[in-house]
Protein backbone atom coordinates (compact mmCIF):
# COMPACT_ATOMS: atom_id res chain seq x y z
CA UNK A 1 0.00 0.00 0.00
CA UNK A 2 1.60 3.33 -0.98
CA UNK A 3 0.83 6.59 1.33
CA UNK A 4 -1.81 8.00 -1.37
CA UNK A 5 -3.88 5.18 -2.38
CA UNK A 6 -6.87 4.47 -0.56
CA UNK A 7 -8.23 1.10 -2.05
CA UNK A 8 -5.97 -1.85 -3.65
CA UNK A 9 -7.13 -4.01 -5.38
CA UNK A 10 -4.52 -6.86 -6.68
CA UNK A 11 -5.72 -10.31 -8.66
CA UNK A 12 -9.23 -9.95 -7.43
CA UNK A 13 -11.40 -13.13 -9.07
CA UNK A 14 -15.11 -13.83 -8.84
CA UNK A 15 -16.53 -16.59 -10.30
CA UNK A 16 -20.07 -18.45 -10.29
CA UNK A 17 -21.19 -21.47 -9.88
CA UNK A 18 -24.01 -21.25 -13.06
CA UNK A 19 -25.82 -25.18 -12.62
CA UNK A 20 -27.22 -26.85 -15.70
CA UNK A 21 -30.51 -27.04 -13.85
CA UNK A 22 -31.56 -24.28 -11.39
CA UNK A 23 -32.83 -25.29 -7.84
CA UNK A 24 -34.17 -22.89 -5.68
CA UNK A 25 -36.28 -25.08 -3.50
CA UNK A 26 -36.61 -27.89 -0.89
CA UNK A 27 -39.00 -29.79 -3.54
CA UNK A 28 -36.90 -29.39 -6.12
CA UNK A 29 -33.50 -30.65 -4.47
CA UNK A 30 -35.81 -33.60 -3.10
CA UNK A 31 -37.09 -34.80 -6.65
CA UNK A 32 -33.86 -33.91 -8.40
CA UNK A 33 -31.62 -36.12 -6.13
CA UNK A 34 -31.48 -38.54 -8.70
CA UNK A 35 -30.36 -36.46 -11.49
CA UNK A 36 -27.42 -34.88 -10.72
CA UNK A 37 -26.08 -31.48 -12.20
CA UNK A 38 -23.37 -29.96 -14.20
CA UNK A 39 -22.40 -26.87 -12.96
CA UNK A 40 -20.29 -24.15 -15.05
CA UNK A 41 -18.20 -21.58 -13.63
CA UNK A 42 -18.60 -18.14 -14.75
CA UNK A 43 -15.52 -16.04 -14.60
CA UNK A 44 -16.87 -12.64 -13.49
CA UNK A 45 -13.68 -11.18 -13.07
CA UNK A 46 -9.94 -12.69 -13.82
CA UNK A 47 -7.17 -10.95 -11.77
CA UNK A 48 -8.23 -7.14 -11.53
CA UNK A 49 -5.67 -4.88 -10.25
CA UNK A 50 -5.72 -1.60 -9.65
CA UNK A 51 -5.22 0.99 -7.00
CA UNK A 52 -7.32 3.96 -6.38
CA UNK A 53 -4.93 7.03 -5.48
CA UNK A 54 -6.45 9.60 -2.91
CA UNK A 55 -8.21 12.76 -4.34
CA UNK A 56 -8.46 11.39 -7.99
CA UNK A 57 -11.75 10.19 -10.03
CA UNK A 58 -10.83 6.74 -11.35
CA UNK A 59 -13.74 6.13 -13.88
CA UNK A 60 -14.49 1.90 -14.84
CA UNK A 61 -16.37 1.14 -18.08
CA UNK A 62 -17.00 -1.77 -19.65
CA UNK A 63 -20.19 -3.54 -21.16
CA UNK A 64 -23.08 -5.42 -19.14
CA UNK A 65 -22.15 -8.64 -17.98
CA UNK A 66 -18.23 -7.71 -18.10
CA UNK A 67 -17.95 -7.49 -14.18
CA UNK A 68 -18.24 -3.90 -12.82
CA UNK A 69 -21.21 -4.30 -10.41
CA UNK A 70 -19.75 -6.83 -9.07
CA UNK A 71 -16.29 -5.30 -8.97
CA UNK A 72 -17.92 -2.38 -6.70
CA UNK A 73 -19.87 -5.09 -4.55
CA UNK A 74 -16.39 -6.31 -3.70
CA UNK A 75 -15.12 -3.10 -2.91
CA UNK A 76 -17.92 -2.06 -0.94
CA UNK A 77 -17.73 -5.50 1.16
CA UNK A 78 -21.12 -7.09 -0.04
CA UNK A 79 -19.73 -9.76 -2.19
CA UNK A 80 -16.24 -11.89 -1.13
CA UNK A 81 -13.89 -12.51 -3.77
CA UNK A 82 -12.59 -15.91 -4.86
CA UNK A 83 -9.22 -14.98 -5.05
CA UNK A 84 -6.95 -11.84 -4.62
CA UNK A 85 -6.97 -9.23 -2.22
CA UNK A 86 -8.66 -5.95 -1.49
CA UNK A 87 -7.59 -3.50 0.71
CA UNK A 88 -9.59 -0.88 1.78
CA UNK A 89 -8.01 2.31 3.54
CA UNK A 90 -10.59 4.46 4.00
CA UNK A 91 -14.32 4.83 4.64
CA UNK A 92 -16.93 4.12 1.60
CA UNK A 93 -19.86 5.47 1.05
CA UNK A 94 -21.58 3.09 -1.74
CA UNK A 95 -24.53 4.81 -4.16
CA UNK A 96 -25.53 1.24 -5.79
CA UNK A 97 -28.17 0.58 -7.84
CA UNK A 98 -30.47 3.45 -6.37
CA UNK A 99 -33.16 3.19 -8.86
CA UNK A 100 -34.47 0.23 -7.04
CA UNK A 101 -34.90 -0.57 -3.79
CA UNK A 102 -36.83 1.56 -0.99
CA UNK A 103 -38.95 -0.46 1.25
CA UNK A 104 -42.29 0.93 -0.62
CA UNK A 105 -44.71 0.62 2.11
CA UNK A 106 -42.57 3.53 4.18
CA UNK A 107 -42.95 6.60 2.89
CA UNK A 108 -40.14 8.92 2.06
CA UNK A 109 -38.95 10.02 5.41
CA UNK A 110 -38.84 6.96 6.81
CA UNK A 111 -37.14 5.43 3.88
CA UNK A 112 -34.19 8.31 4.16
CA UNK A 113 -33.90 7.37 7.83
CA UNK A 114 -33.85 3.63 7.23
CA UNK A 115 -31.15 4.28 4.31
CA UNK A 116 -29.25 6.67 6.78
CA UNK A 117 -28.55 4.65 9.25
CA UNK A 118 -27.28 1.82 7.38
CA UNK A 119 -25.06 4.24 5.42
CA UNK A 120 -23.44 5.06 8.61
CA UNK A 121 -25.34 8.35 9.45
CA UNK A 122 -26.71 8.42 13.18
CA UNK A 123 -30.52 9.51 13.83
CA UNK A 124 -29.09 13.35 15.03
CA UNK A 125 -27.39 13.51 11.79
CA UNK A 126 -30.09 12.38 9.27
CA UNK A 127 -32.75 14.90 11.30
CA UNK A 128 -30.50 17.40 10.71
CA UNK A 129 -30.48 17.30 7.21
CA UNK A 130 -33.90 16.17 6.28
CA UNK A 131 -35.37 19.22 4.54
CA UNK A 132 -31.87 19.73 2.63
CA UNK A 133 -32.49 15.84 0.97
CA UNK A 134 -35.88 16.20 0.57
CA UNK A 135 -35.63 19.25 -1.30
CA UNK A 136 -32.42 18.68 -3.32
CA UNK A 137 -34.43 15.22 -4.81
CA UNK A 138 -37.27 17.85 -4.93
CA UNK A 139 -39.65 16.06 -2.43
CA UNK A 140 -40.56 18.10 -0.04
CA UNK A 141 -44.62 18.22 -1.07
CA UNK A 142 -44.44 14.22 -1.34
CA UNK A 143 -42.66 13.83 1.91
CA UNK A 144 -45.59 11.70 3.15
CA UNK A 145 -46.03 9.41 0.42
CA UNK A 146 -45.41 5.78 0.33
CA UNK A 147 -42.67 4.77 -2.03
CA UNK A 148 -45.06 2.53 -3.83
CA UNK A 149 -46.90 5.85 -5.34
CA UNK A 150 -43.14 7.04 -6.62
CA UNK A 151 -41.96 6.82 -10.29
CA UNK A 152 -39.17 5.50 -10.81
CA UNK A 153 -37.40 8.69 -11.73
CA UNK A 154 -38.44 10.33 -7.89
CA UNK A 155 -37.43 7.15 -6.04
CA UNK A 156 -34.06 7.73 -7.60
CA UNK A 157 -33.65 11.51 -7.24
CA UNK A 158 -34.26 10.77 -3.14
CA UNK A 159 -31.58 7.73 -3.30
CA UNK A 160 -28.91 10.33 -4.71
CA UNK A 161 -30.30 12.95 -2.58
CA UNK A 162 -29.92 10.89 0.81
CA UNK A 163 -26.44 9.34 -0.64
CA UNK A 164 -24.95 12.84 -1.62
CA UNK A 165 -25.08 14.36 1.99
CA UNK A 166 -23.67 10.77 3.68
CA UNK A 167 -20.18 10.85 2.09
CA UNK A 168 -17.27 9.10 3.86
CA UNK A 169 -13.73 9.64 2.07
CA UNK A 170 -14.21 7.27 -1.35
CA UNK A 171 -17.55 7.68 -2.84
CA UNK A 172 -18.35 4.54 -4.99
CA UNK A 173 -20.94 5.53 -7.57
CA UNK A 174 -22.85 3.37 -10.15
CA UNK A 175 -24.28 4.91 -13.09
CA UNK A 176 -24.20 8.31 -11.62
CA UNK A 177 -25.97 10.78 -13.35
CA UNK A 178 -28.10 8.53 -15.27
CA UNK A 179 -31.07 9.23 -13.47
CA UNK A 180 -33.73 12.21 -13.45
CA UNK A 181 -34.02 15.07 -15.88
CA UNK A 182 -31.90 17.85 -16.97
CA UNK A 183 -32.28 19.64 -13.97
CA UNK A 184 -31.91 16.95 -11.83
CA UNK A 185 -28.48 16.18 -13.48
CA UNK A 186 -27.12 19.13 -13.00
CA UNK A 187 -27.64 19.63 -9.48
CA UNK A 188 -26.19 15.79 -8.75
CA UNK A 189 -23.29 17.10 -11.18
CA UNK A 190 -23.03 20.23 -9.30
CA UNK A 191 -23.11 18.49 -6.24
CA UNK A 192 -20.32 15.77 -7.10
CA UNK A 193 -17.94 19.26 -8.22
CA UNK A 194 -18.86 19.97 -4.66
CA UNK A 195 -17.63 16.81 -3.12
CA UNK A 196 -14.55 17.03 -5.47
CA UNK A 197 -13.60 20.28 -4.07
CA UNK A 198 -13.69 19.11 -0.83
CA UNK A 199 -11.03 16.33 -1.33
CA UNK A 200 -13.45 13.09 -1.46
CA UNK A 201 -12.24 10.65 -4.13
CA UNK A 202 -14.56 8.98 -6.11
CA UNK A 203 -15.16 5.48 -7.78
CA UNK A 204 -17.71 5.81 -10.54
CA UNK A 205 -18.96 3.09 -13.40
CA UNK A 206 -20.65 4.24 -16.22
CA UNK A 207 -21.81 3.62 -19.92
CA UNK A 208 -21.49 7.01 -20.86
CA UNK A 209 -17.99 7.97 -22.52
CA UNK A 210 -19.03 11.41 -22.12
CA UNK A 211 -19.19 11.27 -18.35
CA UNK A 212 -16.08 9.18 -18.04
CA UNK A 213 -14.18 11.21 -20.03
CA UNK A 214 -15.53 14.50 -18.80
CA UNK A 215 -15.42 13.40 -14.91
CA UNK A 216 -12.51 11.24 -14.59
CA UNK A 217 -8.83 11.92 -13.90
CA UNK A 218 -8.49 7.86 -15.02
CA UNK A 219 -10.34 4.95 -16.20
CA UNK A 220 -10.11 1.24 -16.38
CA UNK A 221 -11.92 -0.46 -19.39
CA UNK A 222 -13.63 -3.65 -18.67
CA UNK A 223 -14.07 -7.09 -21.02
CA UNK A 224 -14.84 -10.56 -20.06
CA UNK A 225 -14.12 -9.85 -16.70
CA UNK A 226 -10.53 -8.79 -17.44
CA UNK A 227 -8.65 -5.13 -17.11
CA UNK A 228 -8.11 -4.85 -20.66
CA UNK A 229 -6.88 -1.36 -20.57
CA UNK A 230 -5.94 1.79 -18.17
CA UNK A 231 -5.33 5.43 -19.49
CA UNK A 232 -7.10 9.02 -19.35
CA UNK A 233 -11.35 9.17 -19.12
CA UNK A 234 -10.81 10.04 -22.54
CA UNK A 235 -8.85 7.43 -23.48
CA UNK A 236 -10.55 4.60 -22.40
CA UNK A 237 -14.01 6.47 -23.38
CA UNK A 238 -12.63 6.07 -26.95
CA UNK A 239 -11.35 2.68 -26.41
CA UNK A 240 -14.97 1.41 -25.32
CA UNK A 241 -16.74 2.98 -27.77
CA UNK A 242 -13.99 1.31 -30.22
CA UNK A 243 -15.04 -1.78 -28.39
CA UNK A 244 -18.62 -1.58 -28.73
CA UNK A 245 -18.28 -0.51 -32.43
CA UNK A 246 -15.69 -3.64 -33.25
CA UNK A 247 -18.22 -6.26 -31.71
CA UNK A 248 -20.23 -8.15 -34.54
CA UNK B 1 -12.90 20.20 -13.68
CA UNK B 2 -12.70 19.38 -17.31
CA UNK B 3 -15.32 21.25 -18.87
CA UNK B 4 -18.35 19.36 -20.38
CA UNK B 5 -19.10 18.27 -24.46
CA UNK B 6 -20.87 20.36 -27.25
CA UNK B 7 -23.21 17.62 -27.40
CA UNK B 8 -24.48 18.11 -24.23
CA UNK B 9 -24.51 21.38 -23.38
CA UNK B 10 -25.61 20.80 -19.25
CA UNK B 11 -23.90 23.85 -17.19
CA UNK B 12 -21.77 22.52 -14.15
CA UNK B 13 -22.39 25.07 -11.89
CA UNK B 14 -25.97 26.26 -11.09
CA UNK B 15 -27.56 28.59 -11.62
CA UNK B 16 -28.31 28.09 -14.87
CA UNK B 17 -29.10 30.42 -17.62
CA UNK B 18 -31.81 27.88 -19.02
CA UNK B 19 -34.19 28.11 -16.43
CA UNK B 20 -32.86 25.35 -14.12
CA UNK B 21 -33.32 26.20 -10.33
CA UNK B 22 -30.14 26.48 -8.37
CA UNK B 23 -29.97 23.35 -6.11
CA UNK B 24 -30.73 23.14 -2.52
CA UNK B 25 -27.44 23.49 -0.51
CA UNK B 26 -26.86 20.04 0.48
CA UNK B 27 -24.84 19.64 3.90
CA UNK B 28 -22.24 16.85 4.21
CA UNK B 29 -22.78 14.89 7.06
CA UNK B 30 -19.62 12.45 7.85
CA UNK B 31 -21.21 9.12 8.72
CA UNK B 32 -19.23 7.28 11.54
CA UNK B 33 -16.69 4.99 10.38
CA UNK B 34 -18.18 1.97 11.69
CA UNK B 35 -21.99 0.83 11.82
CA UNK B 36 -24.12 4.02 14.00
CA UNK B 37 -25.92 1.08 16.03
CA UNK B 38 -28.17 2.84 17.98
CA UNK B 39 -29.85 4.63 14.95
CA UNK B 40 -29.76 1.17 12.74
CA UNK B 41 -31.25 -0.35 15.19
CA UNK B 42 -33.41 1.78 16.48
CA UNK B 43 -34.65 2.77 12.62
CA UNK B 44 -34.90 -1.13 11.42
CA UNK B 45 -37.07 -1.89 14.53
CA UNK B 46 -39.50 1.04 14.27
CA UNK B 47 -39.50 1.13 10.10
CA UNK B 48 -40.47 -2.56 10.41
CA UNK B 49 -43.31 -1.57 13.06
CA UNK B 50 -44.56 1.17 10.79
CA UNK B 51 -44.57 -1.01 7.77
CA UNK B 52 -46.25 -3.90 9.10
CA UNK B 53 -48.76 -2.18 11.78
CA UNK B 54 -49.64 1.07 9.48
CA UNK B 55 -47.75 2.77 12.33
CA UNK B 56 -50.55 3.01 14.83
CA UNK B 57 -51.33 1.43 17.90
CA UNK B 58 -54.76 0.51 16.38
CA UNK B 59 -52.34 -1.88 14.08
CA UNK B 60 -50.52 -3.44 17.05
CA UNK B 61 -53.88 -4.07 18.57
CA UNK B 62 -54.33 -6.55 15.72
CA UNK B 63 -51.40 -8.16 17.31
CA UNK B 64 -52.24 -9.04 20.73
CA UNK B 65 -56.06 -9.74 18.98
CA UNK B 66 -54.95 -13.19 17.21
CA UNK B 67 -53.85 -15.05 19.88
CA UNK B 68 -56.18 -13.58 22.59
CA UNK B 69 -59.49 -14.76 19.66
CA UNK B 70 -57.61 -18.04 19.74
CA UNK B 71 -57.59 -17.99 23.02
CA UNK B 72 -61.52 -17.32 23.39
CA UNK B 73 -62.33 -19.62 21.01
CA UNK B 74 -60.20 -22.70 22.06
CA UNK B 75 -61.60 -21.99 25.59
CA UNK B 76 -65.23 -21.99 24.44
CA UNK B 77 -64.52 -25.35 22.67
CA UNK B 78 -62.33 -27.40 24.95
CA UNK B 79 -63.26 -26.28 28.39
CA UNK B 80 -66.00 -28.72 27.92
CA UNK B 81 -63.34 -30.97 26.84
CA UNK B 82 -60.94 -30.37 30.06
CA UNK B 83 -63.50 -29.75 32.59
CA UNK B 84 -62.14 -31.78 34.86
CA UNK B 85 -59.03 -29.45 35.02
CA UNK B 86 -59.41 -26.75 37.48
CA UNK B 87 -56.10 -24.74 35.78
CA UNK B 88 -57.08 -25.48 32.35
CA UNK B 89 -57.77 -21.70 31.38
CA UNK B 90 -54.28 -20.44 32.70
CA UNK B 91 -52.50 -23.05 30.97
CA UNK B 92 -54.33 -22.41 28.05
CA UNK B 93 -53.67 -18.47 27.63
CA UNK B 94 -49.84 -19.28 28.83
CA UNK B 95 -49.28 -21.67 26.31
CA UNK B 96 -51.07 -19.94 23.55
CA UNK B 97 -49.36 -16.68 24.10
CA UNK B 98 -45.83 -18.20 23.89
CA UNK B 99 -46.69 -20.36 20.64
CA UNK B 100 -48.00 -17.16 19.09
CA UNK B 101 -44.45 -15.89 19.65
CA UNK B 102 -42.33 -18.86 18.55
CA UNK B 103 -44.59 -19.15 15.21
CA UNK B 104 -44.46 -15.66 14.58
CA UNK B 105 -40.66 -14.71 15.48
CA UNK B 106 -39.22 -18.11 13.92
CA UNK B 107 -41.55 -16.54 10.78
CA UNK B 108 -40.48 -13.33 10.27
CA UNK B 109 -36.83 -13.84 10.88
CA UNK B 110 -36.87 -16.73 8.39
CA UNK B 111 -37.25 -14.43 5.78
CA UNK B 112 -35.87 -11.08 6.97
CA UNK B 113 -32.69 -10.95 5.07
CA UNK B 114 -34.89 -11.55 1.64
CA UNK B 115 -37.51 -8.96 2.78
CA UNK B 116 -34.56 -6.86 3.29
CA UNK B 117 -32.58 -7.43 0.08
CA UNK B 118 -32.70 -3.94 -1.13
CA UNK B 119 -30.39 -2.88 1.81
CA UNK B 120 -28.71 -5.63 2.02
CA UNK B 121 -27.21 -5.27 -1.45
CA UNK B 122 -26.44 -1.42 -1.12
CA UNK B 123 -24.13 -1.48 1.17
CA UNK B 124 -21.92 -3.20 3.80
CA UNK B 125 -23.76 -4.10 7.29
CA UNK B 126 -24.16 -6.87 10.19
CA UNK B 127 -26.60 -8.88 8.63
CA UNK B 128 -27.23 -10.85 11.77
CA UNK B 129 -28.82 -7.25 13.07
CA UNK B 130 -31.20 -7.53 10.83
CA UNK B 131 -32.32 -11.13 11.49
CA UNK B 132 -32.31 -10.09 15.39
CA UNK B 133 -34.43 -6.94 14.68
CA UNK B 134 -36.91 -8.87 12.43
CA UNK B 135 -38.20 -10.18 15.53
CA UNK B 136 -38.41 -7.25 17.90
CA UNK B 137 -42.36 -6.82 17.37
CA UNK B 138 -42.56 -10.36 18.08
CA UNK B 139 -41.08 -9.77 21.27
CA UNK B 140 -42.66 -6.80 21.78
CA UNK B 141 -46.27 -8.66 21.66
CA UNK B 142 -44.58 -11.24 23.98
CA UNK B 143 -43.70 -8.84 26.61
CA UNK B 144 -47.41 -7.06 26.38
CA UNK B 145 -48.44 -10.79 26.71
CA UNK B 146 -46.43 -11.43 29.32
CA UNK B 147 -47.47 -8.59 31.41
CA UNK B 148 -50.84 -9.14 31.08
CA UNK B 149 -51.00 -13.31 31.98
CA UNK B 150 -48.82 -12.10 35.23
CA UNK B 151 -51.31 -9.63 36.31
CA UNK B 152 -54.11 -12.01 35.15
CA UNK B 153 -52.50 -14.88 37.43
CA UNK B 154 -52.27 -12.68 39.88
CA UNK B 155 -55.78 -10.88 39.45
CA UNK B 156 -56.91 -15.04 39.87
CA UNK B 157 -55.68 -15.06 42.81
CA UNK B 158 -52.63 -17.01 42.46
CA UNK B 159 -49.55 -15.49 44.19
CA UNK B 160 -46.58 -17.41 42.70
CA UNK B 161 -44.11 -15.49 44.36
CA UNK B 162 -41.08 -13.52 43.12
CA UNK B 163 -38.90 -15.98 42.39
CA UNK B 164 -41.65 -17.33 39.90
CA UNK B 165 -41.99 -14.54 38.41
CA UNK B 166 -38.34 -14.13 37.79
CA UNK B 167 -38.03 -17.81 36.51
CA UNK B 168 -40.50 -17.04 33.59
CA UNK B 169 -38.83 -13.57 32.45
CA UNK B 170 -35.88 -16.40 32.27
CA UNK B 171 -37.99 -18.44 30.64
CA UNK B 172 -39.36 -16.19 28.27
CA UNK B 173 -35.28 -14.99 27.54
CA UNK B 174 -34.64 -18.56 26.86
CA UNK B 175 -37.36 -19.21 24.44
CA UNK B 176 -36.44 -15.43 22.53
CA UNK B 177 -32.60 -17.53 22.62
CA UNK B 178 -33.83 -20.44 20.87
CA UNK B 179 -35.84 -18.43 18.30
CA UNK B 180 -32.92 -16.43 17.33
CA UNK B 181 -30.91 -19.62 16.91
CA UNK B 182 -33.65 -20.73 14.58
CA UNK B 183 -34.08 -17.51 12.78
CA UNK B 184 -30.30 -17.16 12.18
CA UNK B 185 -30.14 -20.48 10.62
CA UNK B 186 -33.16 -20.55 8.70
CA UNK B 187 -32.62 -16.61 7.71
CA UNK B 188 -29.57 -17.67 6.06
CA UNK B 189 -31.06 -21.20 4.34
CA UNK B 190 -34.07 -19.49 3.13
CA UNK B 191 -32.08 -17.75 0.24
CA UNK B 192 -31.10 -20.93 -0.97
CA UNK B 193 -34.27 -22.99 -0.39
CA UNK B 194 -36.73 -20.30 -1.64
CA UNK B 195 -40.05 -23.20 0.14
CA UNK B 196 -38.17 -23.41 3.50
CA UNK B 197 -41.20 -21.06 4.92
CA UNK B 198 -43.49 -23.17 3.74
CA UNK B 199 -41.78 -26.13 5.00
CA UNK B 200 -41.47 -24.26 8.16
CA UNK B 201 -45.40 -23.45 7.92
CA UNK B 202 -46.31 -26.82 7.66
CA UNK B 203 -44.11 -27.79 10.83
CA UNK B 204 -45.83 -25.27 13.06
CA UNK B 205 -49.24 -26.47 11.93
CA UNK B 206 -48.36 -29.88 13.21
CA UNK B 207 -46.16 -28.73 15.77
CA UNK B 208 -48.59 -26.37 17.63
CA UNK B 209 -50.34 -29.66 18.29
CA UNK B 210 -47.41 -31.74 19.49
CA UNK B 211 -46.61 -28.82 21.91
CA UNK B 212 -49.31 -29.41 24.69
CA UNK B 213 -50.98 -26.08 23.71
CA UNK B 214 -54.48 -27.21 23.69
CA UNK B 215 -54.09 -30.42 25.84
CA UNK B 216 -52.74 -30.84 29.33
CA UNK B 217 -49.30 -32.75 28.95
CA UNK B 218 -50.86 -35.36 31.75
CA UNK B 219 -53.25 -36.89 29.11
CA UNK B 220 -49.69 -38.27 26.79
CA UNK B 221 -48.23 -41.28 27.72
CA UNK B 222 -45.53 -40.06 29.74
CA UNK B 223 -43.01 -42.49 28.11
CA UNK B 224 -43.55 -39.95 25.35
CA UNK B 225 -42.91 -36.69 27.29
CA UNK B 226 -39.41 -37.05 26.31
CA UNK B 227 -39.96 -36.40 22.89
CA UNK B 228 -42.36 -33.54 23.43
CA UNK B 229 -39.76 -31.88 25.41
CA UNK B 230 -37.16 -31.98 22.49
CA UNK B 231 -39.73 -29.08 20.79
CA UNK B 232 -38.58 -26.02 21.93
CA UNK B 233 -41.76 -24.25 22.88
CA UNK B 234 -42.66 -27.62 25.19
CA UNK B 235 -40.19 -27.16 28.00
CA UNK B 236 -40.84 -23.42 27.85
CA UNK B 237 -44.42 -23.54 28.16
CA UNK B 238 -44.48 -26.38 30.72
CA UNK B 239 -42.11 -24.81 33.04
CA UNK B 240 -44.20 -21.22 32.73
CA UNK B 241 -47.05 -23.16 34.08
CA UNK B 242 -45.03 -25.09 36.89
CA UNK B 243 -43.58 -21.29 38.09
CA UNK B 244 -47.03 -19.25 37.66
CA UNK B 245 -50.02 -21.93 37.67
CA UNK B 246 -48.23 -24.13 40.35
CA UNK B 247 -45.79 -21.87 41.90
CA UNK B 248 -43.32 -24.74 41.43
CA UNK B 249 -40.10 -24.63 39.78
CA UNK B 250 -39.01 -27.40 38.13
CA UNK B 251 -35.52 -29.25 39.18
CA UNK B 252 -32.26 -28.56 38.04
CA UNK B 253 -32.15 -31.12 36.16
CA UNK B 254 -35.14 -29.50 33.92
CA UNK B 255 -33.01 -26.13 34.13
CA UNK B 256 -30.04 -27.84 32.87
CA UNK B 257 -31.93 -29.42 29.64
CA UNK B 258 -33.52 -26.45 28.69
CA UNK B 259 -30.09 -24.10 29.04
CA UNK B 260 -28.59 -26.72 26.56
CA UNK B 261 -31.69 -26.90 24.26
CA UNK B 262 -30.73 -23.25 24.06
CA UNK B 263 -27.07 -23.39 23.47
CA UNK B 264 -27.59 -26.13 21.12
CA UNK B 265 -30.27 -24.23 19.24
CA UNK B 266 -28.50 -20.61 19.53
CA UNK B 267 -25.24 -22.00 19.04
CA UNK B 268 -26.06 -24.22 15.94
CA UNK B 269 -27.95 -21.50 14.35
CA UNK B 270 -25.21 -19.33 14.80
CA UNK B 271 -22.93 -21.56 13.07
CA UNK B 272 -25.13 -22.11 9.97
CA UNK B 273 -25.32 -18.47 9.91
CA UNK B 274 -21.79 -17.96 9.74
CA UNK B 275 -21.05 -20.53 6.95
CA UNK B 276 -23.44 -19.23 5.18
CA UNK B 277 -23.65 -14.96 5.16
CA UNK B 278 -20.64 -13.97 4.31
CA UNK B 279 -21.98 -14.70 0.63
CA UNK B 280 -26.01 -14.44 1.35
CA UNK B 281 -25.95 -10.64 -0.55
CA UNK B 282 -25.31 -13.57 -4.13
CA UNK B 283 -28.39 -15.14 -3.79
CA UNK B 284 -30.85 -12.06 -2.98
Amino acid sequence: MSAASLIDVEAVSKSFLIPSVRRDTVREHVFGVFEPRRFEQLHVLDRVSFTLRRGETLGIMGRNGCGKSTLLRILCGIYIPDGGRVGVHAGITPILELGVGWNPELDAVDNVYLMGTVLGLTLRGISAQLDGILAFAELDRFARLKLKHYSSGMASRLAYAVAFAAVREVLVLDEIFAVGDAGFRARCEARYGELREAGHTVLMVSHDPRTISTFCDRALLLDGGSLIAEGTGAEVAARYVELLTATP
Amino acid sequence: MPASSATEPVSLTPPRADGVTPHPRLTTIVPSPDVAWPGLVWTLVRTDFKARYHGTASGFAWALLKPATMFVVLVAVFSFVFASEPTYRLDLIIGLFLWDFFADATKTGMTSLSAKSFLLTKAKLPRWIVVVTSMANAVLTLIVFAVVVSLFIVGSGRSPGAAAFAAFALYLVALTLMVAGLALASSVLYLRYRDLNQVWDMATQAGFFLAPIIYPLGVIPERFHLWLFLWPPTPVMEFARAALVDATLPTTRGHACLALMVAILLGGGAAIYRRYAPRAAEYL
